[in-house]
């Protein structure tokens, strides 16, 4: 009916055309207009079949404008059936209700809004037969705001990129003129621009000519070259300030406290489709602005979706970007995606969903039109949850088991006896090692080996009584006494720098790092040089004093100390990261008041930190990734599902084990890496699994597991794996050159899985894989019990790839076997072969 | 965008190292969806990418570059720098001699050395402000002040990742061992890690890890293994395509490549020299891993970084310094001679460099503390100077008189010579861009 009506209506339209220039009256063809066009609407949406138009927003939601010179713009963003968006602000009709209160104009932002009057109204924004009412309000119209060195001038050089450190935010600035970086100490930068070389930078005779305004816009050279002209709105803030003679802004001016940017997504379709952003400061007077114009935006990929000056989006190549806005010390970000053009794309039917996981993750795939892979086969299965859960390659017995049942819950049977094993707990074990740093020091009286044992012995134990994480992690936090006595006191021993435990507390705990902020506000983040002080408070009152024994430490409360902010050298009060200040007793334990904080279910970071900790181990890439590495700019990729997971820890009481019963058997855990002709280029989304390198210490374990030949490591009992190393500093040769974790900091960083030369060549001449195929024997011993060389081959394939060979190899090997060759001597070839290859040394 | 860097086809730089496997394998279109961390454009990182392309010099001065550390920190009174005039506590117990350029005086266990001086530059305004050990070693090895929020590479690693491999060797090789973390690879891959060859040429026992075949596997069995791995490994290959795999594909194939090549494991091969050679360089830790070195750069390796000794002189400097300068010396002035001879000094650029140098002093127990305010380093081939002292030292050797150098300029003043931009910037995992070098410039003056 829909196409018939499309027809119709066009050929009505073509013919309208026609008859009016066959002379038809004008009055005629006036009359036939109206509804030709009606006609017309109706027969576009039917010819494409364009989704519904669901919800249409305006941004910002509200308008105040307080003083003569302030201005707000307003745009508008069409959301459609599909999940598509739409920049309709130049579609839309805009109309204020009391138009004597403000001037409406369209600007580069949007359609902005400038004060004329005093008083309130409505701005009313119709679009597609929509309509919606933004409240305006109009204050001091008529009363010119003192311009400001912090909220108007410093802007400006953080916006025209004056104070990044490759210009003169750079520690000991550029071309002898020195800001501070991203303007983390504005009275600082306001002595530099007007003391420190006086006449030199700026001149209050004829500000025209300050030199500042003469390097900006390149009249003078400028090593930075041309950044704004003389008739932009930069240089006219600039010339205004010093026209009034550079003042010097008054104690207590108002603090930005919020950064809004809107719309916080987009999903656009075709290269060059655009959308323009929205950024408004609010600040501590409870005043807002429109800060649009002097945003510094940011775009991670900008392949797939480019940000312009001013805030505009365009897409690009498929894919996904995160914008990141920088306005003062506030940062936040929105997500862009870009989609191609009348993508023909069906949801396959086939998709079903184990549990959360895959609807969360399947919702992600579906906005981004890509389908997930099919699930795996069932050796491949068994082999990347044995390695995943237990740290282990499956027996050829458990192999051969598992390929022979039929059940069809066989897949969640496994799951739930890979749980089981003590291996499960051994792997989560050494994770935690590394995280807490268990690592004797090279000098024993800082970290002696006996502590570093005892440090692990006691997480062994309570990983081992699955104690729940918040309480493990509170016990460390506020750990007090000898550290003989309560070895989690070894947490303050590790390290005995307050910054130091500080930023690692964060990275481990709380998957952020601070340690930008230490010298400067982040660039890239929200952390401000006070937070980072603030949060570092809460570990300057440790006390460590010498035990009996000279290997021991008593940890105390010392209920004093600080830690002193570098610009001002004033102590900084005890602050959470991104939460308020406590109230604190005089003398009362500081880390108790952080580790409730921490620990407490509405922690925005503990239990997602931990969810995507473990979301990482069994999928090879962090829903925020790298893991201890959250910031504005890179974000969770999909945050329900993180958020789903974390909340699964928190309602589990941090019980492990279900969560990973939930991630191994969804259906995402368990898809093919094989890609699709949809997904082959996303290797973010968790739509087909990822083939990862083995780590060091499982790689090691394996080796020595399927030849048979006991590696002995230092300090450890005879048929100890590589897994259960206490003692962050032993390791070997082949640890190290895997990338094991030094466990020197607490970085996801410290496993490597990158290759590398030396990797090849220990694998091919060195004395690991070569020896220990032939002290194992395991060729001999399968042949004096009379195995044939088939059946062999099918063990050693079986062991180390955990399946069978295949016919076409089957063949192709028997061409290695000529008669004048020893078999065992082929065979352990054959061997050697299995343990170099990549299907070995990856689980996939 | 920037120019890639002429790499070898199987060495990408860590950036490239994403794409190049999907390009070859699914398409140019897709190696660009879905991109992890793409670029975080900044102001100041679009005005390098601009130099970028102007940059590395086609043909560079230095086509190698021998690295000798000397660790713990040597005392530039006692080497390079002799404070002949000044009162015994700061002169020392050392006296000093002339050298081949007149009117500049080493120490006196620098005989040998003396007679190359007009072959060297030498500079004895080397600055930075880290006294401790690992600080000082850092700010050598990366050009970095240290920092709490990245791991920056060595020297080594820019080049290896700049660079690339030559002639089937690695680019980035370590003798014996790698001694400190700031040899690393920082925030770039360990793809371009060093290749620490794991013994020390001058003992009997001396083979380089992994390179020779395991014994009992002679060169027609390693082969045969060889066709069997690839037997073995193709139902993978075909099945599964990712870039850790292609990467692990690579570095079989330079392992392949390394081993057969009787070029390539000849270069190791310290054997090979003349007895007479081996007994000029000196039958010692500091000869022979001296001539492995230049052996190695011989045979194309761009980067070797080799370490000598524990200049760490507390007590007694006088019989510490006894100990370890002659054999240095007589070993160092063998190298530069050796590389003059063969016509290859001036395509390789040869350092001697310690993390600080030692204070002004003489302390209570004869010995001298650590002191990064000056110290000596010395610089030869390359391009350099010949003959030339770069910078002074106070009459005590307390701070710089003339010339500072500081740790920014020295390492872009190294790059430079090897035809990196030491101006560009390299993206960090995290996103961030780092240049090569912050805030460095190339000292004109050290240049022949």
């Amino acid at each position: 009916m829909k196409a018939f009506l499309a027809v119709v209506a066009h050929h009505f339209a073509r013919s309208r055309v026609r008859l009016c220039g066959a002379g038809f009256t004008p009055a005629i063809c006036s009359l036939l207009l109206p509804l030709s066009l009606l006609l017309c609407l109706s027969a576009l949406n039917a010819h494409a079949a364009k989704p519904a138009l669901t919800e249409v927003r305006v941004y910002p939601a509200d308008i105040n404008l307080r003083t003569s010179g302030d201005r707000q713009s307003v745009i508008v963003q069409a959301t459609y059936a599909d999940g598509l968006t739409r920049d309709v602000t130049a579609e839309s009709s805009f109309a204020l209700a009391n138009k004597k209160l403000a001037n409406l104009a369209v600007t580069a932002t949007g359609s902005t809004l400038t004060p004329l009057v005093d008083g309130t109204t409505e701005l009313r924004v119709k679009f597609s037969g929509k309509s919606l009412v933004v409240p305006v309000k109009v204050e001091a119209a008529k009363t010119a705001e003192p311009i400001s060195f912090i909220r108007d001038v410093m802007p400006v050089f953080t916006k025209a990129g004056c104070n990044t450190g490759g210009c003169h935010g750079s520690s000991r600035g550029k071309d002898g003129f020195r800001l501070s970086l991203f303007g983390y100490d504005p009275d600082g930068d306001y002595y530099r621009l007007t003391r420190e070389s006086i006449t030199r930078r700026i001149n209050l005779a004829l500000p025209e000519e300050s030199l500042v305004l003469e390097k900006a816009t390149n009249r003078v050279p400028h090593t930075g070259g041309k950044l704004f002209t003389p008739e932009s709105e930069h240089y006219r803030t600039i010339l205004a300030w010093l026209q009034a003679g550079a003042p010097k802004d008054k104690a207590n001016v108002p603090q930005v406290v919020r950064l809004e940017v809107h719309p916080k997504q987009s999903v656009l379709a075709g290269e060059g489709t655009t959308q323009q952003l929205n950024a408004r400061a609010f600040y501590s007077d409870g005043s807002d602005r429109d800060v649009t114009t002097l945003t510094v935006f940011m775009t991670n990929n900008d392949v797939a979706v480019k940000v312009s000056e001013t805030g505009k989006l365009t897409a690009l190549a498929r894919g996904e970007a995160f914008i990141t806005a920088r306005f003062e010390t506030q940062a936040t970000g929105v997500q862009a995606l870009s989609i191609p053009k009348d993508l023909n794309f069906t949801w396959p039917a086939s998709v079903a969903e184990a549990n959360y996981i895959d609807t969360h993750v399947n919702a992600k795939l579906r906005k981004l039109r890509l389908a997930p892979s099919a699930v795996c086969d069932d050796a491949t299965f068994l082999r990347r949850a044995t390695l995943d859960i237990t740290g282990t390659l499956p027996t050829p017995e458990a192999v051969r088991a598992f390929l022979a049942d039929s059940s069809p819950q066989k897949r969640e049977t496994a799951v739930d006896a890979l749980l089981s094993r003590r291996e499960f707990v051994d792997v989560w074990v050494m994770k935690w090692a590394e995280l807490l740093q268990i690592r004797s020091a090279d000098q024993q009286e800082q970290m002696s080996t006996k502590s570093a044992l005892q440090y692990f012995d006691w997480l062994e134990d309570q990983i081992t009584q699955n104690v729940p994480v918040d309480v493990m992690v509170k016990n460390l936090v506020t750990a007090s006494g000898p550290t003989f006595e309560n070895p989690a006191a070894n947490f303050y021993k590790v390290e005995r720098d307050t910054l130091k435990l500080a930023e690692n507390a964060a990275q481990a705990l709380m998957g952020v790092r601070i340690q930008c902020a230490q010298c400067h506000n982040h660039p890239f983040d929200r952390w401000t040089m006070n937070d980072y002080y603030g949060f570092a408070a809460f570990f300057s009152q440790v006390g460590r004093k010498p035990g009996e024994d000279p290997r021991e430490t008593i940890i105390t409360n010392s209920a004093s100390g600080g830690v002193k902010h570098p610009v001002g050298g004033k102590d900084v009060a005890p602050k959470f990261l991104g939460g308020p200040a406590p109230e604190l007793a005089k003398g009362a334990d500081r880390r108790a008041a952080l580790a409730d904080w921490l620990t407490a279910p509405d922690n925005p970071f503990f239990a997602r930190n931990l969810a995507n900790l473990v979301w990482s181990h069994f999928l090879g890439r962090g829903i925020v990734d790298p893991v201890d590495d959250v910031r504005v700019s890179n974000p969770a990729l999909n945050p329900e599902l993180l958020d789903a997971l974390a909340a699964r820890l928190v309602s589990s009481r941090y019980d492990f084990k279900q969560l990973v019963r939930d991630i191994c058997t969804s259906r995402t855990y368990q898809l093919s890496s094989a890609p699709n002709d949809s997904n082959a280029g996303d290797d973010r989304n968790f739509s087909h699994a990822a083939v990862r390198r083995i780590r060091a210490e499982v790689l090691l374990d394996a080796i020595t597991a399927v030849t048979g030949a006991a590696e002995k490591l230092k300090g450890l009992p005879d048929g100890a794996r590589a897994v259960e190393i206490a003692d962050g500093r032993t390791s070997t040769y082949f640890l190290t050159t895997f990338g094991r974790a030094t466990r020197e900091t607490p970085c996801s960083c410290e496993v490597k899985m990158e290759p590398n030369l030396s990797q090849a060549l220990h694998l091919l001449n060195g004395d690991t894989v070569n020896a220990k195929v032939l002290n194992g024997g395991l060729v001999k011993k399968l042949q004096k019990a009379g195995r044939t060389r088939a059946e062999i081959i099918d063990e050693l394939y079986v062991r180390t790839l955990s399946r069978p060979p295949t016919e076409k190899e089957t063949t192709a090997l028997a061409a290695f076997f000529g008669e004048s060759k020893k078999e065992d001597v082929v065979l352990n070839d054959l061997f050697w072969s299995l343990l170099n290859a990549k299907e070995f040394v990856f689980n996939h | 965008m920037q120019q890639p860097p002429p790499h070898a086809p199987w060495q990408p730089n860590r950036r490239e190292f994403l794409y190049v496997g999907l390009l070859g394998t699914i398409g140019a279109t897709m190696s660009d969806l879905f991109r992890a961390q793409a670029h975080a454009a900044t102001p100041a990182d679009a005005a390098t990418l601009d130099t970028v392309a102007k940059a590395v010099a086609a043909n560079p001065r230095a086509k190698s570059v021998i690295n000798i550390y000397l660790p713990g920190g040597m005392s530039h009174q006692e080497s390079f720098d002799p404070k002949i005039n000044s009162p015994i506590e700061y002169r020392g117990p050392l006296e000093a001699i002339k050298t081949k350029v007149d009117g500049v005086y080493f120490s006196e266990n620098l005989k040998e050395t003396a007679q190359i001086a007009d072959k060297i530059t030498v500079v004895r305004s080397m600055t930075h402000g880290e006294a401790a050990h690992e600080r000082g070693t850092h700010s050598m090895f990366t050009g970095y002040r240290p920092s709490p929020a990245i791991q920056y590479p060595s020297m080594g690693s820019i080049v290896s990742h700049e660079l690339g491999p030559r002639n089937d060797l690695p680019p980035y090789i370590l003798i014996p061992n790698q001694s400190t973390p700031y040899a690393g690879t920082g925030y770039l891959g360990s793809a371009y890690g060093a290749f620490a060859v794991g013994s020390d040429p001058a003992t009997d026992g001396y083979s380089v890890r992994d390179l020779t075949l395991p014994g009992g596997i002679d060169p027609a069995r390693f082969a045969e293994r060889r066709e069997m791995r690839s037997v073995v490994d193709a139902h993978f290959s075909a099945l599964e395509k990712s870039d850790a795999l292609d990467g692990m594909d690579s570095f079989y194939q330079r392992a392949y490549a390394m081993i057969s090549s009787d070029k390539a494991r000849a270069a190791f091969d310290i054997k090979a020299e003349p007895k007479k050679v081996r007994d000029d360089y000196g039958r010692n830790a500091a000869g022979q891993r001296m001539l492995l070195a230049r052996r190695l750069v011989e045979a194309g390796v761009r980067f070797v970084s080799l370490t000598y000794g524990s200049w760490d002189h507390h007590d007694n400097i006088k019989r510490a310094n006894g100990t370890q300068m002659p054999n240095f010396d007589k070993a160092y002035a063998t190298l530069i001679r050796d590389l003059d001879e063969r016509g290859l000094l001036d395509s390789t650029l040869v350092i001697v460099n310690t993390e600080f140098g030692r204070t002004p002093k003489i302390n209570g127990t004869a010995g001298r503390d650590h002191w990064p305010k000056v110290f000596s380093i010395a610089l030869a081939g390359g391009g350099m100077k010949r003959g030339y002292v770069h910078g002074s030292s106070d009459a005590t050797g307390g701070e710089p008189d003339a010339d500072p150098l500081s740790v920014e300029d020295y390492a872009a003043t190294i790059f430079n010579q090897v035809g990196i931009d030491p101006g560009k910037a390299i993206m960090t995992p995290g996103g961030r861009p780092q240049f090569i070098v912050k805030d460095g410039h190339i000292v004109k003056e050290l240049l022949a």
